[in-house]
């Protein structure tokens, strides 16, 4: 599931887009990252991304009676999201065209 | 196993920001045991630490506090600092050290001299209105302890100078004190200015002070500290300088010492430097 690119995968991204269906709180958000995008989080970078996610209001943390407190994303979250996946869209039409491209210049 | 884990995921939480800490540390640590205890997660969170001290997230960031804080420790820092200047000029100016032919010696001087004035002028009047307010509130609040603190600035170098001039008249002679004698009188400065430094750090703590005379008091801070380095940085030119040229000055022949003094020299400056520019751009952020 892994690739070679894990390591350049931006991890706000990717705790972003978790959230982006419903709140959940930071296991839920791992084993999501993890089954969703291959991705495996560790809890020194997951916990640094949603210390800057909250900062800059891309998500909120909501209440909570136990150690496990679940976070949703905010309107600021969803469009900065949204014009992240509108831009990764971009990159991969191109990507795509360009490979294609590239493959019928070889079976020529 | 899993409680040597658990121990080291407290230890890894230990070294990040006590505000980081309370705003998140249950909650990691309850990832953590759900992850069974990763290895990896551990040495992630430790690894991560050190971020959350140079980059602390804004929301987590408690302006006051991180402007007492820097004062606290840039007082100490800046005092031994200071300290390490006099020791300087005693041993080296008011001597007579000035080998011909190298004006570069009488230039740190000059540059000394000036900036250690400056800085001395810019942490007096910056913390000065601090001081008062704190004075102030401590009499009214009748907290004994915190006007006993504040008032070891002025106490503990009255009592250094009454000890210094009772010493020199008992043991004195006619080209100054004994070399041992210097040392314990330098020992004393040193520990009297720790503890002139330290009150007003442990009234701060306590009385937790807010508002401009803080930010005037950091911002200060700040000019002092640098200008406390450029200080330290002539005299590290000069005592360089004396240990190559001067054959009378005993780094001459000596090596040790003046590297144990430069040591600690660019250490408190070091120290001071990076508490006071931390103190200061805190009082100068915008919000």
């Amino acid at each position: 599931m892994g690739d070679t690119l894990d390591r350049w995968a931006d991890p706000s991204l990717l705790v972003l887009a978790s959230l982006a269906d419903e709140p959940k709180h930071g296991y839920a958000i791992t084993q999501d990252v993890a089954q969703t995008m291959g991705v495996r989080l560790s809890a020194g970078t997951l916990y640094a991304v949603i210390a800057r996610l909250e900062a800059r209001g891309f998500i909120d943390p909501l209440p909570s009676d136990d150690r496990k407190r679940p976070y949703r994303i905010t309107a600021a979250g969803a469009a900065e999201l949204a014009r992240q996946s509108e831009r990764m869209s971009r990159v991969a039409s191109l990507a795509t065209e360009r490979l294609q491209a590239n493959l019928r210049w070889a079976a020529s | 196993m899993s409680s040597n884990m658990s121990r080291a995921t407290r230890l890894a939480l230990a070294l990040y920001p006590p505000s980081w800490r309370a705003r998140y540390a249950d909650e990691v640590h309850a990832l953590v045991e759900q992850n069974k205890n990763s290895r990896r997660d551990v040495a992630s969170l430790a690894w991560r630490a050190l971020p959350a001290w140079i980059w602390p997230p804004a929301h987590l960031h408690d302006r006051p506090a991180r402007m007492r804080a820097s004062l606290s420790t840039g007082l100490l820092s800046w005092s031994f600092l200071t300290g390490l200047g006099l020791v300087f000029a005693q041993l080296t100016q008011f001597q007579g050290f000035r080998p011909a032919g190298h004006p570069v010696i009488n230039a740190s001087y000059l540059v000394f001299d000036v900036a250690l004035a400056l800085s001395a002028a810019a942490a007096g009047l910056g913390g000065l209105p601090l001081w008062l307010v704190m004075l102030r509130r401590a009499h009214r609040e009748r907290r004994r302890r915190d006007v006993a603190c504040l008032l070891l600035p002025l106490a503990a170098p009255a009592a250094f100078l009454a000890g210094l001039s009772i010493t020199v008249r008992l043991v004195g002679g006619a080209d100054g004190v004994s070399p041992w004698w210097f040392g314990i009188i330098t020992l004393a400065g040193f520990g009297l200015a720790a503890a002139a430094a330290a009150g007003p750090g442990l009234a701060m703590r306590r009385l937790k002070p807010r508002g401009p005379a803080l930010r005037l008091a950091a911002t200060a801070g700040g000019v002092a500290a640098g200008a406390s380095v450029v200080a330290a940085a002539a005299s590290i030119v000069a005592v360089t300088g004396l240990s190559l040229w001067a054959r009378g000055f005993a780094g001459y022949h000596h090596h040790v010492v003046p590297g144990i003094y430069l040591a600690l020299v660019v250490l408190a400056a070091m120290v001071t430097a990076v508490s006071a520019a931390r103190g200061a751009r805190a009082a100068t952020q915008r919000g």
